[in-house]
């Protein structure tokens, strides 16, 4: 079972924590030897240093994004950190990669290399498919059968649903795998065909990029300074008070007024989602968005690539201050109290692919209490608190021990 | 930033029209076309929902490869009305049943076919 190639067991995992050795972009090198430090150690010294890779990324204000396109920055940010998402991937950017391999198949009709994670998927998917079949199948054959015997002997026998002749998850294996590569009499068909016909298929440009949100990026270059976050249209870095301000800008309302400086508020969306975002990542947890489980973060232990997530947040911001939310321009999600059948719907779907749902109560401070000059700078997160309420469906009759 | 993609000029009309929602189309596009791999893939102009549309046809090899399908992009911050879908239907010429694309700020877009009417589940 172990070992049956490079997607299986236990040499995936040892190529996995390899890669993903560092949690975050920056590493440390110590050119002390293994004799020295130690005794320096003693002292309360250290020769160690931080190694910074120096990444860059282009903002994008019409997709809320920041964009890595050199491929080095976007490995080292995926790999030290799981930081953002290749914009045409399922997580790490893959999708040359992937149309490369198409080129192949259609060329030569073999794909002997290690699947991409969207490969992985979609043969998981047909796996699937194709089970169910074979098990509707073998239970219509089962009813069929309990049919004719009471035609003939008129004797009553109830069809099972699951037995030793109906597949189960457990007992159904996929048919091997039939793509072979050609046999020889093809192949020489195939190579006839590729030296006729003249490489029509362009160069393949890689079109894809690693895509950061707004919380990714402002945690990478306010805490690390391992990133710098470029203007687009004219290539020039973006001071961190730029990038602060343009960060919250971005979920403003269109104001009609021409006014220099925007207009700050404490229930900025950016800010609100910030602070729950730097929470968790300082824990050391890897926040990533769940979109696809109708969440706002899910958690993960190490990475995607290692467990599945645990935990799905929402975001429940709270204004410390209740007139602070009549008066507020912004809209913000999940602020007013919600309703029973969406907490119902969000649980379920959650406790379906075995995470637990945790509603994390962001309080945005009072505008009565504190001066919205503070808003110029990070240090207003400081007012910021979570907290964390984990719900759990109840079934009293289930639930006894 | 997004200007400078190749594959802007193809919304580049559109986009500018509708300035608030060229980031969800420009998402749903790319995704389509490079990712999903669909044919025939063109923006349409709704109107009454003050944004683009995508219209194409999925991969040769999947099933349903002949099907012109609707795809309406939003992002995550709206707040969508049943008024509002109504309108996409309407602009589409009613269609037997239509995407909506929603699009996160990390790129992930999740798709939830909308059909006109009861419909009954598949097998």
């Amino acid at each position: 079972m172990k070992g049956r190639g490079p997607n299986k067991g236990g040499a995936r995992h040892h190529e996995n924590n390899r890669i993903y050795a560092h949690p975050l972009p920056l590493t440390f090198s110590d050119p002390s030897s293994n004799r020295t430090r130690p005794i320096l150690g003693l002292l309360g010294l250290s020769r160690s240093q931080v190694i910074n890779p120096h990444c860059e990324g282009y903002y994008d204000a019409s997709t809320r994004s920041v964009w890595v396109v050199n491929q080095r920055d976007s490995e080292i940010l995926w790999r030290r950190g799981f930081f953002g998402k290749g914009n045409l991937s399922r997580s790490e950017p893959s999708w040359f990669v992937r149309q490369v391999k198409d080129r192949q198949i259609r060329r030569v009709g073999s794909n002997a290399s290690k699947m991409t994670s969207e490969e992985l998927r979609e043969k998981r998917r047909a796996d699937r498919k194709q089970f169910k079949l074979d098990r509707a199948a073998a239970i219509a054959k089962v009813a069929a059968e309990a049919e004719t015997i009471f035609e003939t002997e008129g004797r009553v026998v109830v069809p099972a649903l699951f037995g030793p002749q109906i597949p189960s998850g457990a007992t159904w294996k996929p048919k091997t795998d039939e793509s072979e590569p050609a046999t020889d009499g093809n192949s020489d068909e195939t190579e006839a065909i590729v030296k006729n016909t003249p490489d029509i298929e362009e160069a393949l440009e890689d079109m894809e990029h690693l895509q950061l949100t707004l919380q990714e990026a402002f945690f990478l270059t306010w805490n690390f300074d391992c990133i710098t976050i470029l203007n687009p249209d004219t290539d020039e870095p973006l001071s961190l008070k730029d990038i602060w301000t343009s960060f919250q800008q971005v979920f403003l309302a269109p104001s009609t007024s021409i006014s220099l400086t925007p207009v700050l508020e404490f229930d900025n969306p950016f800010l609100v989602h910030y602070a729950a975002y730097h929470h968790y990542r300082s824990l050391g947890w890897v926040v990533k968005t769940g979109l696809k489980f109708c969440v706002d973060y899910l958690l993960y232990k190490r990475g995607p690539v290692f467990t599945h997530a645990e935990f799905a947040i929402v975001v429940c911001p709270v204004y410390e201050d209740p007139q602070d939310q009549e008066s507020s321009a912004t809209n913000i999600q999940n602020a007013s109290p919600f309703t029973w059948s969406w907490l119902s719907t969000i649980n379920r779907a959650n406790s379906q692919v075995m995470k637990t749902l945790v509603l994390a109560y962001v309080t945005i401070p009072a505008q009565c209490r504190l001066s919205k000059e503070i808003l110029n700078s990070p240090a207003c997160f400081a007012h910021y608190s979570v907290r964390e309420v984990i719900v759990r469906r109840f079934i009293p009759a289930r639930m006894r021990d | 930033m997004l200007e400078l993609h190749p594959s802007y000029p193809a919304l580049a009309s559109i986009a500018e029209r509708y300035p608030a929602h060229r980031g969800s189309l420009f998402q749903t596009y790319n995704d389509l076309l490079l990712a999903q791999q669909w044919r025939e893939v063109e923006v349409i102009d709704l109107g009454d929902c003050r944004r683009g549309a995508l219209q194409g046809k999925r991969p040769k090899t999947a099933t349903d490869a002949d099907a012109l399908l609707h795809v309406v992009p939003c992002s995550l911050a709206e707040s969508i009305s049943l008024d509002w879908i109504q309108n996409a239907f309407k602009s589409l010429d009613n269609p037997q049943s239509l995407y909506l694309a929603v699009v996160s700020d990390d790129s992930s877009i999740v798709y939830y076919k909308l059909s006109s009417g009861i419909v009954k589940p598949s097998i």
